[in-house]
Order: structure tokens, then C-alpha cells, then sequence
């Protein structure tokens, strides 16, 4: 009795429609679209293409980006090889360098030594003969006198006596020599 | 005991059965075929929803007799 | 009875298709008559007879429509803010999945704007439905349902018969490949499915799931408000339950608000597609 299907079988069924919300329907419809398709759409495709063409340039750019830090760190790796490198060739050059000086000092230390012995040597040599020399003169003069003390005469006659003292010291030297040899 | 009611909705009741079921089928295999190769989804998809509006076409089919057809 | 009718109107005047008691006190389910307010113009006129309030939901729907999707796309800013976003969402939404989808990535551009506006157009309508002091889904009423679908129904004839010229006809109901013997029938029931099957169900699929959910979200209310308010002691608990279910309804609801709109775009995307097909 109170049933709402019956209510509704017997009142407006409900798929005939309302003339007016056809009505309401369609033009506001109507209106919508048209304000869609005028003003959101392209607005709402500018911002797309605007974006993913803002994308586009941001990987490019990023990629740009990439690509120089890529090369700024291939080229310091390069530099750094290269420091490395030149670093090894001073240092081997330091100590080849410090060999080479370290022979030379000792060559011309010994060459220095040598000569300083030779100098000594010859200063030696010359020392020497220096005192034979004299020593030869005294000893002429002396045995001369002492020989004219001894036998009473002046052995005045100098070139007797040099002869003499000559024959007597070349014996000497003679007999010194054989000694040496001996 | 009084049943208040229309026959008409009984009616409907029962169309809906067929509708329900078939729908049910169509998205079943759609689901499907989806996850078997999930690349075919953009040839499936309209595929599958032409044929829920066709089976549904029953069931709506009997709610329009539903109203109708007086009681 | 008749003038059961009036008195539900007379209260659903105060309240919205509050439910209802008989003079004999026992429940009354609200029913489609208790939907329905009396008509604004003329002031009071019985329903279905004038300008009501679903009409001024629909112009309401769409001045906010309007003034949503110019909103958030007048700014285009490159990193959108939560409103443009949500509006650049819907929209590609509808543009992607739905436009480019299924009609296809070659022409599929000119059909966006109608795409959109169906989507919104409806899916505010129908949100309407869940909205506290509005509660009136407004494509629950059969008017608007006819109307868009035969906004669509009109669009996709037309938009074949450019296409093809009245060739358009021959493509559409003779499918290829379908021996001689059974052609004849199959052409018959492809012109009753194609032309006369298509926009019923079109309309009435987002008409009848609109005003069931309506019913059953002010069937559960009506209930339990009985249940709480006027029932014996025993029952009275029962009314929680119902509000239980009725509030999952209502959550329910919003999902096939939401669902309807896109399966109705969706369906048009599909005729226009079919449309443009060069064989069926």
C-alpha cells in the first residue's frame, strides 16, 4: 500500500524526462565545451609543450653540463699524469745529476791529492838535491881543509883539490851504488 | 502476510543475472589476457569496455521494460 | 495512496528526502517520489514540471567547472602548484588514457576538449551526490543522462558521416569477414546495437547507477534514522549497523561516481573511435 515502486509506477516514470533539464543540460553543456575548448585546452597544451620542451633543454643542458665535467677531469687526470711524470724525470735528473757531481768532486779531490803529492815530491826531490848539493860543497871544503890539516900543505890550489874531492865523491857515489845495487 | 511489491522488479532481478555474469566474464578475461602480456592492455581496453557496454545493454534493457511495462 | 506523496514532499521541503513515517507508524523506504523536490519555477510547481533545484545544480557544476579548469590552467607555470596540479592531473588524465589510448595518437587531438568536458561535466554531477546539503547526483535525473548522450550520439553519427560520407552507414553495420548466408542478420542486429542500443544504454547506465546509489545511500539513512529514533528497545543497536553500512555506501558511492564518469568517457572515446575506423 505504501510501497515507493508503486508510488513511482503510478507517479512520473522516471526515464521520461524533465523538457527543462534537457534543456539545462544541453546548453550548459554547450557552454562548458566552449570555454574548454577556447581557453583551458590550449592553455592546458602550452604548459605540455612548454614543459617537456623546458625538459628537453634541461637534459640537453645537463648533458652539456656532464660532458665538460668529463672533459675537465679527463684533462686533469692528464695533468696530473703529466705533473707525475715531469715529477719523476727532475728526480731522476736530481740524482744523476747528483752522481755526476759527486764524481766529478771525487775525481778532482783525487786529482788534487795527486798533484799535491807529485808537488811534494818533486819539492822533495829538489830539497834533496839542494842538500847534496851543498852537502857536496862542505864536505869538499872540509876534507880539503881537514886534508891540509893533516898533511901539513895548503891544499890552496883549488882545482887540485876539487879534482880530488870530485874523484873522491864519484867513488863514493860509485861505491854507494853498488852498495844500493847490492 | 501480505507481500507489497511489483512484479516488475523481479523481472529486472533477473536480467540482471545475465548481465552480471557477463560482464564478469568480459573483464575476467580481460584481466586475463592483461596479465599474460601486459603490453596488449591498449588493444584490450577498448575491446573490453565495448563489450561491458554490450552485456550491460541486457541488464539496462530490463530496468527500461522494468519501468516500462505498467505493473 | 495519493496524498502520501504531498506529505512526503512537505518534508522533504525541511529535511532532504528524510525518511519517513506512516500514520500507522510503521517504516516507510523512501522512494523515488521522496527524491524529489517541488520545482522552482514556477515556485512550487509539482516535480517534473518546471526549473528545480537539479537544473541549478547543473549550472551551478558548471560555473564551477568552468571556473576550476580556467584557474589552474590560466597560470601554466612550469613547476605547477597542488591546483594546477590536480587540474593538469585530471586533465591528462582524460587526454592520455582515455584520448590518446583509444583513439589513437594520430588524431586524436580535436576530441580532447569534448573528452574534458564530458569527464568533468559528469564527474562533478555526480559527486554532487555525495556532497552534504547538495545530495542530488544530478545525472540521476533522466534529462541530463539523455541529454549528454545525445550530445555524444549526435557527435559520433556526425563525425562519421564526415568522415566516410554516407558510406559511413555500410561500414558501421556490415562488418567484414561474416559469411553471406547469416549477413542479413547480423546487419540488423548491428544496426539495433550500433544505433538504437548504444545511446539507451549510453544514458541510462550513468542515470540508473546515479539514482540507485542515491536511493540506497537515503535508504540506509532513512533506516537508520528509524532504526535509532523510533524503533523498539531491542532493535534500536541495529540502527548502528545500518549507519555502518550506509556510511560504506556512501564511500562506495563516491567510487562509482568517479568510475561511471570515466566509464562514460571512456564508451565515447570508443564510438568516436569506432567512427573514424576505416572497417568494423
Amino acid at each position: 500500500m505504501n510501497n515507493a515502486v508503486i508510488l513511482a509506477a503510478e507517479g512520473a516514470n522516471p526515464l521520461i524526462p524533465n523538457v527543462w533539464e534537457i534543456v539545462v543540460t544541453v546548453i550548459g553543456f554547450a557552454i562548458l565545451l566552449f570555454i574548454v575548448s577556447k581557453f583551458v585546452v590550449p592553455a592546458f597544451e602550452k604548459t605540455y609543450e612548454e614543459r617537456s620542451a623546458a625538459i628537453e633543454g634541461g637534459i640537453a643542458k645537463a648533458e652539456a653540463a656532464q660532458a665538460e665535467a668529463n672533459a675537465a677531469l679527463e684533462s686533469y687526470k692528464q695533468q696530473l699524469t703529466d705533473a707525475r711524470t715531469e715529477a719523476n724525470r727532475i728526480r731522476e735528473e736530481a740524482r744523476a745529476e747528483g752522481a755526476q757531481i759527486l764524481a766529478d768532486l771525487k775525481e778532482k779531490a783525487a786529482a788534487e791529492s795527486a798533484r799535491i803529492t807529485e808537488q811534494a815530491h818533486v819539492q822533495i826531490e829538489a830539497e834533496r838535491q839542494a842538500a847534496v848539493a851543498s852537502l857536496r860543497n862542505e864536505v869538499g871544503t872540509l876534507a880539503t881543509a881537514l886534508a891540509g890539516k893533516i898533511v901539513g900543505e895548503s891544499l890552496a890550489d883549488d882545482a887540485r883539490s876539487a879534482r880530488v874531492v870530485d874523484r873522491f865523491l864519484s867513488d863514493l857515489e860509485s861505491q854507494q851504488s853498488a852498495g844500493a845495487s847490492k | 502476510m501480505e507481500v507489497h511489491g511489483s512484479l516488475n522488479l523481479i523481472g529486472y532481478g533477473l536480467s540482471a543475472i545475465g548481465g552480471g555474469i557477463g560482464v564478469g566474464l568480459v573483464f575476467a578475461a580481460y584481466i586475463n589476457g592483461v596479465a599474460r602480456q601486459p603490453e596488449a592492455q591498449r588493444v584490450l581496453q577498448p575491446i573490453a569496455f565495448l563489450g561491458l557496454a554490450l552485456t550491460e545493454a541486457l541488464a539496462i534493457l530490463g530496468l527500461v521494460f522494468s519501468f516500462v511495462i505498467g505493473a | 495512496m495519493p496524498n502520501d506523496g504531498h506529505l512526503q514532499r512537505g518534508n522533504a521541503l525541511i529535511a532532504l528526502a528524510l525518511p519517513a513515517e506512516t500514520e500507522n507508524g510503521g517504516f516507510h523506504a523512501p522512494g523515488l517520489e521522496d527524491l524529489h523536490l517541488p520545482e522552482i519555477l514556477p515556485w512550487g510547481a509539482e516535480y517534473g514540471t518546471g526549473f528545480g533545484k537539479q537544473m541549478l545544480l547543473v549550472l551551478l557544476s558548471i560555473a564551477l567547472i568552468s571556473w576550476f579548469l580556467v584557474a589552474a590552467s590560466r597560470r601554466g607555470a612550469m613547476v605547477p602548484g597542488k591546483f594546477q596540479f590536480l587540474g593538469e592531473y585530471s586533465y591528462s588524465f582524460v587526454r592520455n588514457s582515455v584520448g590518446k589510448d583509444v583513439i589513437g595518437e594520430r588524431d586524436f587531438r580535436p576530441f580532447i576538449p569534448l573528452l574534458v568536458s564530458l569527464f568533468f561535466f559528469i564527474l562533478v554531477n555526480n559527486l554532487f551526490g555525495s556532497i552534504p546539503l547538495l545530495q542530488l547526483p544530478t545525472t540521476s535525473h533522466v534529462g541530463t543522462a539523455y541529454a549528454l548522450a545525445g550530445i555524444v550520439y549526435v557527435f559520433w553519427i556526425g563525425l562519421g558521416i564526415k568522415k566516410h560520407g554516407l558510406r559511413y552507414f555500410k561500414v558501421a553495420t556490415v562488418p567484414s569477414g561474416v559469411p553471406k548466408a547469416i549477413l542479413p542478420l547480423i546487419v540488423v542486429i548491428e544496426i539495433i546495437s550500433t544505433f538504437f542500443v548504444r545511446p539507451i544504454t549510453h544514458s541510462l547506465r550513468l542515470f540508473a547507477t546515479m539514482l540507485s546509489g542515491h536511493l540506497i545511500i537515503a535508504l540506509s539513512a532513512a533506516g537508520s534514522s528509524f532504526l535509532l529514533l523510533e524503533a523498539d528497545g531491542l532493535l534500536k543497536p541495529l540502527g548502528l549497523l545500518t549507519l555502518a553500512g550506509g556510511v560504506g555506501m556512501y564511500l562506495f558511492e563516491i567510487l562509482i561516481q568517479v568510475l561511471q564518469a570515466y566509464v562514460f568517457v571512456l564508451l565515447t572515446a570508443i564510438y568516436i573511435q569506432g567512427s573514424l575506423a576505416e572497417d568494423h
